[in-house]
């Protein structure tokens, strides 16, 4: 009982990437969402009645989720679509919360009423991460096409933290909510939440529809607002808790080492899966294949299958021998999404590590 | 001596982990993880165990003197006590 938890969990999810133990999971229990969000890739309309009829039931993913916990699952996230419209997600919670995992929710927290927050608050997940599109309706509206979303979400975000759920907040930042970094920052320091911030928008993972450049950030415009996002971090992470804070812990680590016969630098397919909605494993959620089958060839062979289809991704190999590939955060994952191509170098993340290198540099 | 319901212990790629479930989590919200004696006590503290049971059944497993066997149990049993974790 003696190390300190953090060690202790880096050595054991790098003891289940090297024994290939799949401790990490993504189930995607619903494509649909209440939100419309311009960038999402997991978006079906609320009342899409055939994305509801594709849903795997309840009973389902519970089997499922026993057979991960069996292979050695601790960490499993519930995300959608918006989770919180099924019906039937508390039952599902419910039933895992029972089996020794360690469960997150994704969440845009607008469907959060009292009574939801209640049942979770009697047993409180491991931490619920809420996404917001913005400071103001009007901005929120812009980015979800949701222009009450906003109050709901905060609303949801105060009954979560009123029931002492442990809550991240998270922005997906896009260039219609690119000003409302300081805000949404206010935001999370009211309520004494950490902030996280995604600045890197994927095309699609099913390629349908195709990403437009003038919705996302420019490579150069992502370094700038990186660089503010990060000063600013410090600057409040300062006020609040002064000479304790150390800027170090906030230095992100792209370069994960990893072997030149391996594609993956992460832990995709190595010890962390993702299943999809429509109940297709993959290494990870910004991935439609390799996929395997989990509900029809059970956990164990799935998760077999995927370790086995990802060893045979192709190695970009110029992307490993790139001289700025320390700074740079491709992976397949985006190379493939990209370009088409898992072996082939993005233009969109190549621009971005040289604008990065040049960041650093001044 | 029992350890309270609404735990589990689990094997995890070679690490003992204990995972508190449904509203145990209320009171202990986190991961606890336990050397292979620990995980076997605790093993032991789940069907219900007194101190001198524990001791005997240490030296039945570890190839330990009984002094050594006792203080580790002792160790052990203050350890869970001092988390709320027993009965």
């Amino acid at each position: 009982m003696g190390t300190t938890w953090g060690k202790f969990n880096d050595e054991l999810k790098n003891q289940a990437k090297i024994k290939g133990v799949p401790i990490s999971g993504q189930f995607e229990l619903t494509a649909r969402c209440n939100n419309s969000c311009k960038m999402c890739y997991v978006c079906k309309p609320a009342f899409d009645s055939e994305a509801r009829s594709k849903e795997h039931s309840a009973k389902e993913w519970i089997k499922l989720a026993e057979e991960a916990r069996n292979a050695g699952t601790l960490y499993l996230l519930l995300t959608g679509g918006e989770v919180f419209l099924r019906q039937d997600f508390m039952e599902i919670y419910n039933e895992l919360s029972m089996m020794g995992l360690r469960i997150g929710i994704y969440t845009n927290a607008t469907m959060i009423t009292p009574d939801i927050a209640k049942q979770l608050g009697r047993i409180p997940p491991s931490r619920v991460e809420v996404t917001l599109y913005g400071a103001s309706p009007e901005t929120y509206g812009k980015v979800s096409g949701n222009p009450y979303g906003f109050e709901h979400a905060l609303h949801g975000v105060d009954l979560l933290l009123a029931e002492g759920i442990t809550l991240d907040l998270r922005t997906t930042v896009i260039r219609d909510n690119t000003n409302d970094y300081d805000k949404i920052a206010e935001l999370a320091d009211e309520r004494d939440i950490i902030l996280k911030v995604v600045d890197y928008i994927s095309p699609r993972r099913d390629c349908g529809t195709p990403l437009s450049d003038n919705m996302r950030l420019s490579p150069l415009e992502m370094v700038q607002y990186e660089k503010y996002a990060q000063e600013n971090y410090i600057k409040r992470m300062k006020k609040l808790q002064g000479d304790k804070f150390s800027a170090l812990d906030t230095i992100e680590d792209r370069s994960a080492t990893n072997s030149n016969k391996y594609p993956f630098k992460c832990s995709a397919g190595r010890s962390e899966f993702w299943v999809t909605w429509d109940g297709k494993m993959t290494p990870c959620g910004l991935m439609e294949e390799p996929a395997t089958l989990p509900f029809e060839e059970g956990f164990t062979a799935a998760w077999k299958g995927l370790k086995d289809a990802c060893a045979s991704i192709p190695v970009c190999y110029e992307c490993r021998k790139c001289s700025l590939r320390y700074i740079c955060f491709t992976c397949p994952a985006r190379l493939k999404n990209e370009t088409g191509f898992f072996d082939k170098p993005a233009p969109y993340l190549c621009e971005y590590a040289k604008e990065k290198k040049y960041s650093i540099q001044a | 001596m029992k350890i309270k319901g609404g735990f589990i212990l689990r094997s995890i790629a070679g690490s003992w982990i204990v995972v508190p479930i449904g509203q145990r989590v209320v009171e202990f919200n986190g991961l606890m993880t336990l050397s292979d004696s620990g995980a076997f006590l605790w093993r032991s503290l789940e069907r219900s165990a007194g101190m001198e049971e524990l001791v005997a059944s240490v030296l039945g497993e570890y190839d330990i003197d009984e002094a050594t066997a006792r203080l580790d149990v002792q160790e052990f049993v203050s350890a869970v006590g001092e988390r709320g974790l027993l009965e």
